[in-house]
């Protein structure tokens, strides 16, 4: 987050990498939770999945920001 | 009791996910940090104090110098003729203040004997006093005449690299135009452009990581200044002394971003810094 990202001379918020990486955080998970059968039993996937985005947003920032 | 698990997990996800998003929003908006920050030197520039060809020039373009260094050399022809006839000026004045003072001497005996008139004795007094200021002016002359010689030769006001070199060997240079600048050595410091609203969290003495473009390790330093002023474009006038004040959208504001200087710690091996590189400058928030 406190980071600026470098590509190719242009210079780029840190969260333009870090949303990806939440994402596909997500995405990784929910694919774990249904081959266990266990996405299923979830109450509000939806509520779940979106929480679990700023949950891992959270994580991706505080590891990966250059602190 | 399943059902209750399923919820519970979920609204406990939910809250997790309303503190980590609150976290991140602080983090971002309200931390003092900026991506706009630009290294920057201190850089003197150099022009020659006489006009004349160039007749010696001894660096290149971004050479190291030395504080003393002698960088080029303007014909001194010149400024040696008018130091020659300075100096015949002076030593003519010398004479001609000597040979009044000789004359005023000469009445003073003979205004003792009334052979000759007070006034013609004040006139020699008066005289004498003419000759003696000539020969200082002729002395001050003298003094710029060898000033002017002496700054034929220019020399590094301090330790640095040459910059932008224009100068070639044989041109004209013009007393008082710039024909190259010096970055001075180990003068480099980053200005951090911060937003108006995280002023409040920064203060002098603050510790800042600030983190290049170019990547590698990441140099530190400290705030030892913050702006006090940035140009208002409102305040500009028209031709018929009008205010020029500029439209804005009612609903959203650009904060202004003022500058805060931050002078660097010793550098890490292999950084090499130049000034106008792009900087993230993070700040501590003790």
């Amino acid at each position: 987050m406190l980071q600026a990202v470098s590509f190719g001379g242009l210079e780029f918020s840190p969260l333009v990498i870090l949303f990806p990486i939440a994402f596909l955080m997500v995405a990784g998970t929910r694919f774990v939770l249904h081959k266990l059968h266990l996405r299923e039993r979830i109450w509000k996937v939806a509520w779940f999945e979106v929480s679990l985005f700023f949950c891992y947003l959270a994580a991706t920032v505080y590891l990966f920001g250059g602190r | 009791m399943v059902k209750f698990l399923r919820i519970l997990v979920t609204l406990l996800f939910v809250l997790a996910a309303v503190l980590a998003g609150t976290w991140v929003w602080n983090d971002y908006m309200n931390s003092p940090w900026t991506q706009d920050g630009r290294v920057r030197a201190d850089v003197i520039t150099i022009a020659p104090d006489v006009s004349g060809w160039a007749t010696e020039l001894n660096v290149n373009n971004d050479q190291p110098v030395k504080k003393g260094q002698l960088l080029f050399r303007v014909d001194q022809k010149r400024y040696q003729a008018a130091l020659a006839e300075s100096e015949a000026s002076a030593e003519n004045e010398k004479y001609m203040w000597e040979l009044a003072k000789h004359k005023y001497e000469r009445r003073r005996q003979l205004t003792e004997n009334n052979a000759i008139s007070q006034e013609d004795l004040e006139t020699a007094r008066i005289n004498t006093k003419v000759a003696e200021a000539n020969y200082k002016l002729a002395q001050a002359e003298l003094e710029t005449a060898k000033i002017n010689l002496q700054r034929t030769e220019v020399y590094a006001p301090e330790a640095g690299d040459i910059i932008n070199l224009n100068l070639r060997q044989g041109n004209y240079v013009s007393r008082g135009s710039s024909v190259l600048a010096i970055v001075k050595a180990d003068s480099f410091y980053v200005t951090g452009y911060f937003e108006e609203t995280k002023i409040p969290l920064i203060h002098l003495g603050q510790k800042a990581k600030i983190t290049l473009m170019s990547g590698g390790k990441a140099i530190t330093g400290h705030v030892v200044s913050i702006g006090r002023a940035i140009a208002n474009t409102n305040t500009q006038s028209n031709n018929q002394l009008l205010p020029q004040v500029q439209q804005t959208f009612n609903w959203v504001r650009l904060a202004q971003r003022i500058p805060v200087d931050i002078k660097l710690d010793p550098l890490p091996s292999g950084v090499r810094l130049s000034a106008g590189m792009t900087a993230s400058i993070h700040l501590t928030e003790r």
